[in-house]
This record gives structure tokens, sequence and C-alpha cells, in this order.
């Protein structure tokens, strides 16, 4: 008979299988222990009460083993020294009588480990939805809040500019007065582009669809951004083609271009900072295309905007999470980490794409793909349409100074928007 | 010489707005809201109106509405301070979609307000 080396330290505390009472559970006793008893219970058990009771601890033990985050693997683990330290402990045990009660309880143990797990996994899933929909729900007011406030600053601040500018009327030019009067209005203009980016993170997103003009919205929307970031960066719009029309909400053309340009200004850590706009037709199928996220008809001829800069780039694991809600690099207070997901969002429902590409130290770049409307991409003007008098008056003055004067209006009858 | 109305609840702007307009050599006259606007409108024959479109007691787009009903012809100009977003519902495009000769947001510059003048008062 082979020597038997009982692992004394190892194994558990047999408990006497012909009491009638089921083993008493130490409260100090660890997981493995306790398992090690059921295990023994069950496997040795003459009773077949004793034998469901350690298999109804089993489950329980499944349970707790959950709770107490103990990896799936180390479940196994549990089971086989167990095990092991059962076989050690009675040598002369024949498998075959044993065989339908070994595994039995590790399936409890397993069965009840899962079901635990889901019920986790959707109580966690709830709280962070939760958690989400409050947030939003939050900015959603601070977003009214801020409209609401803008709109009354601007009202003030029409009164403040109009008044200066009365004043300069009154005052010489070579009065010390005449030069405060134009520090009130540097002042006053920089309040007023305050406005502007509050009201522009307050708007809400509801969706206009029309023939949307990317070259003027860029081109506005640089205007804007000239006003907001900081001066050493330089930023540059280059479209090849002077007209670019989408059926898109403007606004949220707009929001995509701020967002990423503000991202960009935000990466930029070198003093000479480069952030360029770009607009170009795009040949749809190329084999470059680094990722794209929603099928494009074939036909369909695209556009892509794309935002460069020459900031601090992202490493794999940023890439791979940007657009995750709430993910952000940003310093608390400095950004909800919302911005890339709305983007995705906003670029998704309009069917196309966004991907990136970003090398730590030399900057990244963000290039969206969009259904452009047929015959919109030609950079030679068609017969221009006149203008209906009629149209509304949304005026861009800043847009047509970047765009070919002749290809103007060139878009059809259906009159748009800019 | 033209006359021009404006419309709008908020006192200081409006008088800021009346001592530029008639510095410019237009005369003026002012109402604080819709309905007082078209009270004064059966009376006079202004050759532009410049409005606010929020404002309590009748607002911009209230006006613009009843100006096209009575078809009358008198080319609107729209001010505002506010933009489109969630709870301003009316605003600025509103006002571009019911036909308003020009818009003009707040706060705006005196060369600005020349240029949307000379623009809206051509014809």
């Amino acid at each position: 008979m082979a020597a038997v080396r009982p692992r004394a330290a190892a194994s558990p505390p047999m408990p006497d299988t012909t009491a009638q009472a089921p083993a008493v559970r130490d409260a100090t006793d660890s997981i493995a222990e306790r398992y090690a008893r059921l295990l023994h219970q069950a496997v040795l058990g003459d009773d077949p009460l004793l034998v469901e009771t350690a298999l109804a601890e089993a489950a329980e033990l499944g349970r707790e083993m959950m709770r107490a985050e103990i990896p799936l693997e180390e479940v196994s683990e549990i089971h086989h020294d167990a095990l092991v330290a059962l076989a050690q402990a009675h040598p002369q045990l024949l498998l075959a009588k044993v065989a339908n009660r070994i595994t039995a309880p590790l399936m409890e143990a397993y069965m009840a480990y899962s079901l635990t797990f889901r019920e986790q996994l959707e109580h966690r899933t709830n709280a962070i939805l939760n958690a989400r929909i409050d947030q939003l729900r939050r900015l959603e007011s601070i977003g009214t809040l801020a409209a609401g406030v803008a709109h009354e600053f601007n009202n003030i601040l029409g009164s403040i500019i109009g008044f200066s500018e009365l004043l300069t009327d009154e005052i010489e030019a070579d009065k010390p007065g005449s030069q405060y009067l134009k520090h009130i209005l540097q002042a006053s203009f920089r309040a007023r582009d305050l406005t502007a980016r509050l009201l522009t993170f307050a708007r809400d997103m509801p969706e206009v669809r029309e023939p949307v003009d990317v070259v003027s919205v860029a081109a506005e929307t640089l205007e804007l951004l000239r006003a907001t970031l900081p001066v050493s960066i330089r930023l540059t719009l280059e479209a090849s083609v002077p007209q670019a029309w989408i059926m898109a909400d403007a606004s949220q053309i707009q929001q995509i271009i701020m967002n990423l340009c503000i991202n960009a200004a935000d990466a930029i850590q070198v003093r000479d900072g480069r952030i360029r706009i770009g607009i170009e037709p795009r040949l749809h199928g190329a084999a470059t295309e680094p990722r794209s996220d929603s099928p494009l008809e074939p036909a369909q001829p695209l556009l892509r905007l794309s935002v460069s800069d020459n900031g601090e780039g992202m490493t794999a694991e940023t890439r791979a999470r940007i657009f995750d809600p709430f993910f952000t690099t940003k310093a608390p207070g400095k950004g909800t980490g919302l911005g890339l997901s709305v983007i995705h969002g906003l670029v998704t429902s309009m069917g196309g794409t966004i991907s990136l590409e970003s090398t730590p130290g030399l900057g990244t770049r963000f290039s969206i793909d969009l259904p452009a409307l047929s015959g919109s991409l030609q950079p030679a003007a068609r017969e221009p349409a006149a203008l209906d008098e009629n149209a509304p008056a949304v005026r861009n003055k800043n847009a047509s100074a970047a765009l070919d004067k002749n290809a103007s209006a060139a878009h059809d009858e259906n009159a748009p928007r800019r | 010489m033209t006359t021009i109305l404006i419309v709008d609840d908020d006192e200081l702007f409006r008088t800021m707005l009346e001592a530029m307009l008639r510095k410019e050599g237009h005369q003026v006259l002012s109402a604080v809201n819709g309905s007082e606007a078209l009270a004064l409108l059966e009376s006079q024959s202004p050759d532009l109106i410049m409005t606010d479109i929020l404002m309590p007691d009748g607002d911009g787009i209230e006006l613009i509405t009843a100006l096209n009903q009575q078809q009358r012809d008198i080319p609107i100009v729209a001010m505002s301070g506010g933009r489109r977003t969630i709870s301003l519902e009316f605003n600025l495009e509103s006002a571009a979609l019911m036909g308003v000769k020009a818009t003009l947001p707040k706060p705006f510059t005196r060369d600005s307000l020349r240029q949307v003048l000379a623009d809206a008062l051509q014809g």
C-alpha cells in the first residue's frame, strides 16, 4: 500500500459524517475550507438529506464567491484542492463509487456564481445608466441656464456697446477718455465672445436637416473659434472645393468642428500650435480606410472633413477609448468627456463615419466622412441660380470671403440656408 | 427721411438704439412690445421695423405673424440676444424663416447696424 502523505496543513478538518447535524458553519472559516468540508459531506455523506444540505451550501458558497469577487478560475481551483485533500484523506475511495457525487457541488457553486454574476452585472449596468441619465439631465439644465444668462447678457452688452460707440462721437480722439472708451469696447467684445461660447455649448440639437454647405459652416465656425482659442494657435481652413453640400443640421456640423478644434487646442502644448480644418471630396472604398463603423452606399459621394493638430497625440490606450462616453484625459472640471462620444453619435446619425490617426508627440487627425449631396463636390461651379429675394437673410460674410464667388448659390432650387 | 419703429422691452437698449438711429438721421418711433407696436401701426407707417424676438406681452414672432397676415409690406429687421437653444424656442432663425428682411444678433456694432439698414431699406 502506498504511503499516504497527509497534508495536515492544507486538509480541512473532517467532520464526523455520521453525525445528523449539518456541518456547523464557523464564521472564521475561509470559503475554501467550507467548500472542502461540504465536498467531503457531499461525497461521503450516507444520508441523502446531508448530501442535499451540502449541495445547498455549495450554491450559497457560489454566490459568496461572486460577491467576494473571486475569479471564476479560482472557483475550479478551490474544487480541485478540496478534491485532492479528500482523496488524500481517504485513499481507499473508489472513483466509481463516488463519481456522480464529486462534481455535483462544483456544478451547484458554478451555477449560483454565474447567476449572481448576471444579477450584479445588470445591477451595475443600471446604476451606470442612471448615473449617465442624471448627468445628462444636469448638463441639460446647466445648458438651459447658460442659454438664459447668455441671452440676457447679450441684451446688456448691446446697450454697453451701443452707448460706448455713441460716446466715441462726443469725445475728441486725443483725449484720454477716447482711449478708455476703446477699452470698454474691447472688454465688451470679449464678453460677447464669451456669451457666444456659452450659447454654442448650451445649444441642443433639434434635427433640422437641410442642405448645408460645410465650407461656409466651417469658415463661420473658424471665426468663432479664433475669438475663443489662444492666439498662439494658428487655425487654418483648407477646402479643395468651393462648396460642399450635405444634408445636415448646420448647428451640428458647427458643434462637431468646435468640439474637435477645442480638443485639439487642449492637446497642444507647443508654442507654435497649429490646427487645420480640411474639407475635400473622398473616393469611397479606399483601402487605407482606418476604421469605419457604419456601412455607406458604395455609389455615394463622400465628403471628408478633417481636423488635425500638432498637439501631444494619443497613446493606443487612449485611442481605443476615445469615443467612450465620459472618457476624458482632461483635468477635472475641464471636460465632461462627452464631446467625442456626442460627435460620434452625430456623425453616425448622419450616416457618416469617424476615424482618427494619432502619434504621441506628433499630433492627431480626426477624419469624418459624410455622405455628400450628389454633384455637390465638383470643383467647377455650375450655373449660378438666382438668390431668392425673400430668402432668409442669414448672412455669412465670413464664409463668402473664403469662397469662390462664382460658385455661390450654385446649389439648385433648394434655396439652402447658408 | 426714413422712419424706423423700434420694438424692444429692454428700456436701456431701446434708448440706445433710438439715439443711434436719430444720429444716423432717421426718425424714430418706439414700442415696448408687439401689441403696442401693432396699435401704433394703425396710425403710423414707418419705413422699417426693428423688433426684438422675445418680449413679454406680444413678442416679435407674433408681431411678424400679424404683419404678414395684414399684408403690411414693411421691411422687418429681427434682433435678439438669444440663439437657438433648448429653452428659447423662437429665435432669429424662426424670424428668418418667416421672411424678415434681415436678422441682427445682439450685441451689434454701429457698423453692422448701418450695413443691415442700408440693405433692408434698399428694397
